[in-house]
């Protein structure tokens, strides 16, 4: 798992299994599979060696500019940060969403041009995506801003689903939104352990939603990993997959506020039945004809044989936090991402009172940039570093350091090991949607 | 599918299945620099997709 592996011409050789041995430069992520002899040892041909010597700078190029740019592509907004929830690991804190700013729908319009000025001279159209807390709670603000600036922007939204009428489903349906719909769990009594509200949880609101969109392609359902769901996550994909949800999210459970660590579910059994929920994931996808996705562990393939044309941004290193995204609150404060709400020293200034430009240049986001893996003890000598990333800054800088590896560290490991294997039995492929997979054109191939 | 190969055979079906027990390959967006339109996650949701 180091660089202290054997070395050829350059390339380290890794054991992934019994059957298969992965070549591997850790900096620009170039690998080549290779069985196995009978003896158990790799065979490593010529021709292996002279792509990697052919490849090797312009991929070294590619990835540095890759990790070390820092271009905006999307940018969080919390139109609220209050919350009709009351999940035991968010980690917005408490007393934010019970009395928390709300901005008036006039406020979100000057935001919204501000982040305009900001791409006007840029190529791409940039996302917008509204975000924690409960940004439905500034229902009428959020709508009309997409209605006013459809064009401008791609959308996106994040909610718990409790405000989600069947309208509201079709205009986010009709006006292309992405939207991303929190459920932990396939039963009402486990789900709503995790996803309270006044009335119970989420469970009924997020079902009868889910039935509303109907296979819509821009639905994704975002599942926290704790302590109490672990052991349903396969059965969770089954689930959406009979409700036609083509994509689902499973995030380790983020330890950024203490009271989460009461949910902090044990690694092992956490990597055991992910996996199990991937590997179902793809048989469900190769059998109906139908796929789902586990969006996190596309990602870690796409780490693997496309790394720079991964979108989730916290397993890039430096993350994606402060450099191609940022986060903006109801009060309008600029910090790298959502998990530094509430966190000392991250704000990069108000968008109502500065620009987006400014606040890339400011000291907090300066620093998050300034954490990666080359910097972190046993990441600079992973073989996984450019894969994992070591995720998260806002995280580990909670504990008191942000230069550690990260919390879930064993689990990325495994999660990986797993991708290599699959791309070994062809079945990568089923980890995507379609027209995503066959956006992919080879750069180079063996 | 497949539409550049600068190593190897370009072979459709294939993206990833191991020839001779050895595979290597690198694949790029076709669509943008670094990043994919309708991907995982957020972004555009392509017209023909949306289900109304």
């Amino acid at each position: 798992m180091s660089n202290s592996d054997e070395k050829v011409n350059g390339l380290a050789v890794h054991s992934i299994d019994q059957a298969n041995t992965v070549l591997i430069d850790a900096d620009n992520v170039f690998w080549a599979m290779t069985a196995k002899d009978a003896q158990g040892a790799p065979f490593v041909s010529r021709e292996v060696l002279s792509l990697y010597q052919k490849q090797k700078d312009s991929l070294d190029g590619e990835m540095k500019q890759f990790r070390f740019s820092a271009e905006l592509s999307a940018v969080y907004i919390d139109p609220t940060d209050r919350c009709n929830s009351n999940c035991p690991y968010c980690y917005v804190p408490a007393k934010m969403r019970k009395h928390g700013a709300q901005m008036t729908k006039e406020q979100l319009r000057q935001a919204l041009n501000k982040v305009l000025d900001y791409f006007r001279d840029k190529k791409r159209k940039p996302v917008i995506i509204f975000h924690a807390s409960e940004p439905l709670l500034a229902k009428e603000a959020v709508f009309s801003a997409i209605r006013e600036f459809k064009d401008k922007f791609s959308f996106g939204l994040q909610t718990n689903g409790l405000l989600l009428e069947k309208e509201d489903v079709e205009f986010l349906k009709e006006y292309r939104v992405g939207v991303g719909i929190s459920l932990d769990a396939p039963l009402r009594s486990l789900n709503n352990k995790t996803r309270p509200s006044a009335k119970g949880g989420n469970f009924d609101a997020v079902i009868r939603a889910i039935d509303w969109f109907d296979g819509y392609q821009g639905l994704n359902v975002i599942s926290t990993m704790t302590k109490f769901n672990i052991h349903s996550l396969d059965k969770l994909v089954k689930f959406l997959h009979s409700k036609k949800v083509p994509c689902v999210l499973f995030n380790p459970v983020r330890l950024t506020q203490k009271h989460s660590l009461k949910t902090k579910p044990d690694e092992k059994l956490m990597t055991k039945n992910f996996l199990k929920a991937v590997d179902t994931a793809i048989e469900l996808s190769q059998s109906s004809g139908r796929r789902i996705v586990v969006a996190n562990f596309s990602n870690t393939i796409l780490g693997i044989v496309a790394p720079e044309a991964r979108r989730m941004m916290c397993d890039i290193s430096p993350c994606g936090g402060g450099r191609c995204f940022l986060t903006v609150t109801a009060s309008g404060e600029m910090i790298p991402c959502g998990e530094f709400i509430g966190l000392k020293n991250s704000s990069g200034g108000n968008i109502f009172k500065t620009g987006i430009k400014e606040a890339m240049q400011s000291a907090p986001f300066q620093k998050i940039r300034s954490r990666f893996v080359e910097k972190i003890a046993e990441c600079d000598a992973c073989l996984y570093r450019n894969i994992c990333g070591s995720p998260c800054p806002a995280e580990l800088g909670s504990m008191g350091n942000m230069f550690q590896k990260a919390v879930f560290c064993e689990f990325y490991k495994a999660v990986i090991r797993h991708a290599f294997k699959l791309i070994a039995e062809g079945k990568e492929k089923y980890c995507f949607r379609e027209e995503g997979w066959d956006n992919l054109v080879y750069n180079y191939q063996l | 599918m497949a539409k550049k190969v600068e190593s190897g055979k370009e072979n459709k079906k294939q993206k990833s299945k191991p020839v001779s027990g050895e595979m290597s390959y690198r694949l790029k967006c076709a669509k943008t620099a670094n990043g994919l339109s309708h991907f995982v996650m957020y972004g555009d949701v392509p017209k023909e997709k949306t289900l109304l």
